[in-house]
């Protein structure tokens, strides 16, 4: 095999906002397909930790045990253990019944109403048994950075009056968004192609002011304005641009076809990323990195399907000749 | 009530391969991979890959059922390559470009957590 022989690109990335929650970078010089695959990945199948077994032993409340199990396996929790703990199906040290901390956390839930006022049974009110592990909104609270702490009151599960109780044990188990969507870290990754706006100056400026003003005003996003000093056509703000061809529509209408071109860049990027709270936006990035980078190993060829080949080979080669 | 298992999605079922091979009988230098619980993440960016090798002459992927969890890529490559030397080499480049990837996004991260 030629060893020396190479295709790879060499994309370049420049972060433009961190939060905890939220994260805009540029990927370039890089093609569709990579951007794609990455999209994919961090929406589903970046692992996460989320409620999947629920073991209800008292429900007087006035939602069913089904609906109160679906609503708190939808709960975000911390899971920045995820990567490294096994998948409960994986797990050779138990049954994935919750007695093994290789691959289940155990959670425990007992609420029970003795006042005329109704009692909200919130995130809160979710005990778990590993400390790493918890609701995202209880974490915030405790280290409030990035999320908005103040106005936290966790997360509504049921609503319980006078003489209603609610006790459960719960599991939670590592899992990805394809599996179902709780699972997913993601809240939304988008990305869009860099616009690149080139405006044919000497036709610009064979329009009146007032026509400029029109064709600015035609676009349905703040992309161009006036230049109050020179009265130029500036682009202030190409990301504005969301590929509506209102502005070239405009400008073939006005009798100036070719006013203003706009490509979209091929190869560079514009990422946003907005997580669930689950893990760090910039560490979805780099579990996403990462997770894609196992899958492509895991389609490598395997020694024995090359050494198939080559016998078969052989034996085509012989029935030719034969 | 008949759905298949949400599982059944990504994991591979005992006694299957992930990979499988299989090359034309009529064109040499031609063959289908079968790629098992995969989609379009994989397909496309190895097919992408695969189009920048100028030894290839064809690379083009599929998803046949949506119910069926594989995707089958199809290699064609010329006389100097083979369609697993062009699969391997595609898979190696990706492999160093998402390493790449991760120690750019690395540098750029802790250049951020600096300034502020």
């Amino acid at each position: 095999m030629d060893g020396v022989v190479s295709y790879q690109r060499f994309p370049k990335i420049k972060i433009r906002e961190v939060k905890d929650d939220y994260l805009k970078f540029e990927l370039r010089e890089t093609d569709a397909s990579m951007a794609n695959a990455l999209r994919r990945v961090m929406i589903s199948e970046v692992p996460t930790i989320a409620i999947d077994l629920v073991e209800i032993e008292v429900n007087s409340s006035v939602l069913n045990d089904e609906f109160i199990a679906h609503r708190l396996g939808l709960i975000p929790l911390t899971s920045d253990r995820a990567m490294s703990m096994r998948f409960s199906r994986d797990c050779d040290a138990c049954d994935g019944d919750g007695q093994c901390e290789y691959c289940s956390v155990e959670f425990q839930l007992s609420v029970r109403c003795d006042q005329d006022q109704t009692l909200d049974v919130t995130s809160q009110d979710l005990i778990s048994l590993d400390p790493s592990v918890v609701p995202v909104d209880v974490a915030a609270r405790s280290s409030s950075t990035g999320f908005d702490a103040t106005e936290n009151r966790g997360i509504i599960i049921v609503k319980l009056r006078r003489g209603q109780e609610l006790r459960l044990r719960a599991i939670a188990r590592k899992g990805i968004g394809k599996d179902h969507a709780k699972w997913s870290p993601a809240a939304t990754v988008t990305f869009m192609y860099e616009p690149d706006i080139h405006i044919n100056e000497d036709m610009m400026e064979s329009l009146s002011l007032e026509d400029k003003r029109n064709w600015i005003e035609s676009s349905p996003t703040k992309v161009f304005d006036i230049d109050p000093s020179t009265h130029q056509v500036v682009v202030v703000d190409p990301e504005a641009y969301t590929y509506d061809d209102e502005v070239i529509k405009k400008a073939e209408a006005m009798g100036k076809p070719g006013l203003v071109e706009i490509y979209a860049k091929e190869t560079d990027f514009i990422f946003t990323v907005e997580s669930t709270g689950a893990i760090k936006s910039s560490q979805l990035v780099l579990n996403a990195i990462q997770v894609l980078k196992q899958k492509l190993d895991a389609v490598r060829l395997t020694e024995d399907t090359e050494e198939a080949d080559e016998q078969f080979g052989e034996l085509g080669a012989h029935m030719r000749g034969g | 009530m008949n759905a298949p298992d949400r599982y059944e999605r990504f994991v591979v079922p005992e006694g299957t391969k992930k990979v499988s091979y299989e090359r034309d009988t009529k064109i040499i230098n031609a063959a289908s991979f079968t790629i098992e619980r995969e989609d379009h993440t994989i397909g496309n960016i190895l097919r992408m890959q695969l189009h920048r090798d100028p030894h290839v002459l064809f690379a083009g992927y599929k998803l046949p059922h949506p119910l069926q969890y594989k995707i089958i890529i199809r290699i064609h490559t010329t006389s100097q390559s083979s369609p697993m030397q062009a699969y391997n080499q595609a898979i190696t480049d990706l492999d160093k470009e998402l390493n790449h990837l991760k120690d750019v996004f690395e540098a750029e991260l802790s250049k951020h957590s600096r300034e502020f």
